[in-house]
């Protein structure tokens, strides 16, 4: 399990980060090669300016009435996506590594907040899942994409809390997060987690339409 | 009166004999007692968010064939490079391992992960993962 752990942290790490980068620069590249041969004029009405007033707009939370609609998916999402975001980041785990591996001086979260955010994302993914599940609207339209996608963002968290809390065998534990969070990077061009890639423009396409085009709020 | 000058001259230059001798040997200062040393604790990373690194220096050093005791306390070269002839036992690693470096140099805790990760990965030995030293043991 030593040898896998390593070959984990070193050579399939750097596998999972070029399959990310590479594969999200090519996703993007095709999809926009797409859009101009396809839906010019959405490109041609393309207006920055009413692009980044939506995405700031959908960015603040309640600020709009998709968000006011269903206060406890805007709170989930929110904490979410925060938590998802400050953990890969900065957690003290992931600082260390980006010390030991590039000597980069990385600021870390305090412990405690890290594991506070943890616990929230999870519960988030749990919130996910049973609205998924009891919502018949949301399961009629869930694909196994969408199943995938869900499972492969939550496992992260949950080996961490694992890690965390000493349960089971810490090396198995610490692998499985170490393998997950490269799931999650391989995925993330190629699943419905390319949404991370994607909403910037979604967003900004919809502002444009409906700013320049429509002449009325998208909120 | 002369007498007593002599005796203390030669215990004198027994002390001399005897600490020169553990010098060249590259034995560290009797005063570490480095079989106590359990653990690797940095007063200068305080505060500390996690257990400090779990390390029975004797024990860890037989299991791991290492006699040089540069393998781990090095010095640096002119050029400020890592020196594996130069031996640094008893002088703290902080006065080289800035916790906030200058240019050039490596960062404590940085250092302290480098030594041992990096020896446990070359030699495909040790533990990688962060519970495999921080360890509450």
């Amino acid at each position: 399990m030593q040898t896998f752990y390593t070959i984990a942290v070193g050579p399939l790490a750097w596998f999972a980060w070029a399959v990310f980068l590479v594969g999200s620069a090519w996703r993007i590249f095709s999809m926009a090669s797409l859009a101009k041969n396809k839906e010019m004029a959405a490109v041609a009405y393309f207006d920055t300016a009413y692009g980044m007033r939506s995405i700031a707009r959908w960015m603040t939370p309640f600020a709009t009435l998709g968000w006011q609609k269903n206060p406890v998916l805007t709170f989930a999402t929110f904490a979410f996506h925060i938590s998802f975001i400050l953990l890969a980041l900065f957690a003290q785990g992931h600082a260390i590594l980006w010390e030991y591996a590039f000597g980069m001086r990385v600021w870390a979260l305090p412990p405690q907040v890290a594991s506070a955010l943890t616990i929230i994302a999870t519960l988030s993914c749990a919130y996910f899942l049973v609205r998924r599940l009891s919502n018949s609207t949301v399961r009629f339209v869930s694909t196994p994409g969408d199943w995938l996608a869900l499972g492969l963002a939550t496992l992260p968290f949950i080996t961490a809390l694992l890690v965390r809390q000493s349960v089971g065998d810490p090396l198995l534990m610490t692998l499985l997060h170490v393998l997950s969070g490269e799931a999650v990077l391989v995925a993330i061009p190629f699943t419905r987690l390319s949404h991370a890639l994607f909403v910037p423009f979604t967003r900004a396409y919809m502002g444009s339409e409906f700013g320049a085009v429509r002449h009325c709020p998208d909120w | 009166m002369k007498k007593l000058n002599s005796t203390v001259c030669k215990v004198l230059v027994c002390a001399a004999l005897v600490a020169t001798g553990g010098l060249c040997l590259g034995l560290p200062p009797a005063f570490s007692s480095q079989e106590d040393i359990t653990h690797v604790r940095s007063e200068a990373l305080k505060p500390h968010t996690r257990p400090a690194a779990l390390f029975r220096h004797d024990e860890h050093n037989e299991k791991a064939g290492i006699d040089d005791c540069a393998t781990c306390h090095h010095g640096k070269d002119k050029d400020g490079k890592r020196d594996m002839a130069d031996m640094t036992a008893g002088t703290d690693c902080v006065e080289c391992h800035a916790v906030s470096p200058v240019k050039g140099q490596t960062a404590l805790r940085r250092a302290f992960h480098l030594q041992c990760m990096g020896c446990h990965q070359e030699r495909k030995q040790g533990p990688l993962h962060c519970t495999g030293c921080h360890t509450n043991g």
